[in-house]
């Protein structure tokens, strides 16, 4: 194997002695100091050997049986993703398969290996190269990252070829920060978590594999630095921030103690979390709210669970259409109802009904182009004009329900109409059960997301009707400050921290309790430790968000008293811009957390 | 032969998912399939063909089809294009 780095974008001195700080994009938290350990991409080197016409036949068998391993080796990297990593990662690996078995590529090797007479090494290399070259130059990110897969696969596929087998990069001997152009997924994957303190890459963004890989394998990641793999050599020493994306070279003494502060306080935030997992989310003063999971697949319930979730508040059903090109029939729902609420038992379920339309089509369901989407034909407005569909889906619930820990919850509710509506159908399809003497729980609790600002004026009505509330922030932004969140041009009028949103959460709460029924946020907004104390404040019951976040909001829940957040809460509501709540929210957190990792920058 | 313009409505254009979709259609029929695209023509029935032409929302493509089911199989590609690929 050859060396050759890709070439820098700028020519750059490689050490002039002093500090260096460069910015990329924290990609995986944590905060590292170490050597370089300099990963030059491997680039194999073959040699087109002239092979005698008798040959042939050997060199497609040898073609066949690497073809087969590499295979292999990818069903293993696939099986290790998905173990220790979750699905994202797991899914580059079925791009690689699909990649390999590539009957074009594969035929076109068969028969130049037949008529040019080479080795097949160097003609694997020749097809997948001219394709790994065109895709290096396109446009577009997430076809270069594309490149990158063909790379991986072409290495591994010419390792199984030369039997070498699955190797993988040299691992270093002792602890140090990898410094690498790029990564290939089969890299990250395999690399020692004991001897890799933390990875930084010249490429890539907070999607880039390296960053989905990193982030679940926990070790801390800044990537797209530019030329960084080129302004280091190796046994360099570096400093990483995974938090706020800085890379330092050749640190100066007062660099390197500061950063070993803030590791020291890191690591201990850290393991204080590991602490608090079995511990309530309840305020320095005694008043519990409950932090539930968001997820998309019944065994993101066990990650909830790991990380010290008391229950599921929001099941995205959709996930389950989005993911295949037919409609899932009700057994096979059923079958992932039931797998996440055994998971959970006795804690709750909430799963909501399917949310597709908007930016989520679903083609067998037929939609059509529309001009405004998002205000368009989506969630409850498909499932109440597609009866079929839907009782199909409420029936699987309701089967899934007999443990007693599952509820309905109607996303995109605009009026009573349509609430009023969805409850006929369940109440048909749970008499229908009934018929048939399939066991349910006839206890089953319905709520709406609140989402669109006309729920919450009626916010008084709908808690009459309905069991619970749980807003979501994200379309609820969306709605009130009427910008698209997935509209770059509009994003900065998309505030969560708008005083008009913040009214309406506190409609809602208010509306909710009045008539008794709890209230829950499921969007990301209570993810967000800047908005705890205020969310608190204004007396919300629960906090639904990604498994991974629960941790910190317990930490920064069991940091606070319930008096002072209702004194926060009460002076945000009064002030009249969204940055000024913002300041305010994340001073009053500082004060009383100094510790938050988003404060280490 | 033939063929059919048609404009990539969907979000990410011809990545992974939806250029295995492309492939696995074509792959079923007999006919020939390529796919033009700037002057560039590849191969349809290849996933790293397809992703070669590195596609976006909104681009412009040319199915051509070649060979016995040729009208059937760019019926179904035109319509696996308009649906957007059944994603977004």
């Amino acid at each position: 194997m050859k060396i050759s780095p890709p070439k820098p974008t700028v020519s750059h001195p490689l050490y002039t002695g002093g500090e260096l700080v460069l910015r990329g994009i924290p990609a995986s938290p944590g905060i590292s100091i170490g050597r370089v350990h300099l990963l030059v991409p491997e680039t194999p080197v073959v040699q087109p050997r002239k092979i005698a016409p008798g040959e042939v036949p050997g060199e497609l068998v040898k073609f066949e049986q690497a073809l087969t391993a590499t295979a292999a080796a990818i069903e293993r990297s696939k099986d290790r993703a998905l173990s220790v990593a979750g699905i994202a990662a797991a899914k580059i690996f079925d791009a690689h398969l699909l990649i390999l078995d590539d009957v074009v590529f594969q035929d076109d090797v068969r028969a130049r290996v037949t008529r040019e007479q080479f080795c097949v090494d160097y003609i694997v290399n020749d097809v997948l190269g001219h394709a790994i070259d065109v895709m290096d130059k396109t446009e577009g990110e997430l076809f270069r990252e594309r490149a990158a897969d063909i790379r991986d696969v072409r290495n591994r596929l010419l390792r199984f070829i030369s039997g070498k087998g699955d190797v993988m990069p040299e691992a270093p001997a002792e602890p140090v920060v990898l410094v690498a152009h790029d990564l290939s997924p089969t890299d990250t994957l395999h690399l020692d978590r004991h001897l890799i303190e933390a990875i930084a890459a010249d490429t890539g963004g907070l999607t880039s594999h390296t960053a989905i890989l990193a982030r679940s394998l926990d070790i801390p990641a800044v990537v797209g630095v530019t030329d960084l793999s080129w302004r280091v050599k190796a046994g360099d020493q570096i400093v990483l921030n995974g938090n706020s994306g800085k890379v330092i070279v050749h640190p100066s003494e007062s660099t390197l103690e500061e950063y070993r502060a803030k590791q020291q306080r890191y690591r201990a935030f850290v393991s204080s979390l590991e602490n608090l997992k079995d511990l309530p989310a309840q305020t320095a003063d005694g008043h519990e709210v409950q932090l539930w999971g968001n997820i998309e697949l019944p065994y993101e319930a066990e990650s909830v669970l790991g990380h010290g979730g008391t229950g599921v508040g929001l099941f995205r059903s959709e996930f389950m259409f989005l993911t295949r090109e037919t409609v899932p029939t009700e057994n096979e729902q059923f079958d992932t109802y039931d797998r996440a609420a055994e998971i959970l038992a006795p804690r709750p379920l909430v799963i909501r009904t399917f949310d597709l339309g908007g930016d989520k089509l679903h083609g067998s369901i037929n939609l059509k182009e529309e001009k405004n989407p998002f205000l368009g034909y989506r969630a409850i407005r498909v499932s109440l004009t597609r009866r079929d569909l839907f009782r199909a889906q409420l029936r699987a619930i309701l089967r899934a329900s007999s443990r007693g820990n599952v509820r309905i919850m109607f996303p995109f509710i605009s009026g009573l109409e349509e609430l009023r509506e969805a409850k006929a159908v369940v109440a048909e399809a749970s008499a229908e059960l009934d018929r048939l003497r399939i066991p349910h729980d006839p206890q089953l609790k319905i709520g709406i997301m609140v989402e669109i600002p006309s729920a919450v004026v009626i916010a008084d009505h709908l808690a009459e009707e309905s069991d619970f509330f749980s807003i979501g922030t994200n379309d609820l932004t969306q709605y009130t400050v009427a910008a698209d969140r997935g509209n770059d041009m509009v994003s900065n009028y998309y505030r969560s921290f708008h005083p008009a949103v913040l009214r309406l959460i506190q409609q809602t709460i208010r509306a909710g309790h009045k008539a008794k029924i709890p209230v829950a946020i499921c969007g990301e907004f209570g993810a967000n430790p800047v908005a705890a104390p205020l969310l608190l404040g204004l007396g919300i019951d629960e906090i639904s968000t990604n498994a991974t976040a629960i941790p910190e909001i317990k930490k920064t829940i069991r940091t606070l008293s319930m008096a002072d957040c209702r004194k926060i809460a009460t002076r945000a509501l009064r002030m009249k811009t969204a940055a000024e709540i913002q300041t305010y929210l994340s001073g009053e957190l500082k004060s009383r957390l100094a510790d938050l990792p988003i404060w280490f920058t | 032969m033939i063929q059919k313009e048609v404009t990539l409505l969907n979000r990410l254009g011809l990545h992974v998912r939806p250029a295995a979709q492309f492939t696995k259609i074509a792959g079923r029929y007999k006919s020939d399939v390529f796919l033009v695209r700037d002057g560039m023509r590849v191969n349809a029935k290849s996933i790293m063909g397809v992703m070669m032409l590195a596609a976006g929302k909104g681009s412009k493509l040319i199915i051509e089809c070649i060979g016995e089911d040729e009208a059937p199989l760019l019926n179904e590609l035109v319509q696996l294009v308009e649906n957007k690929f059944h994603e977004d």
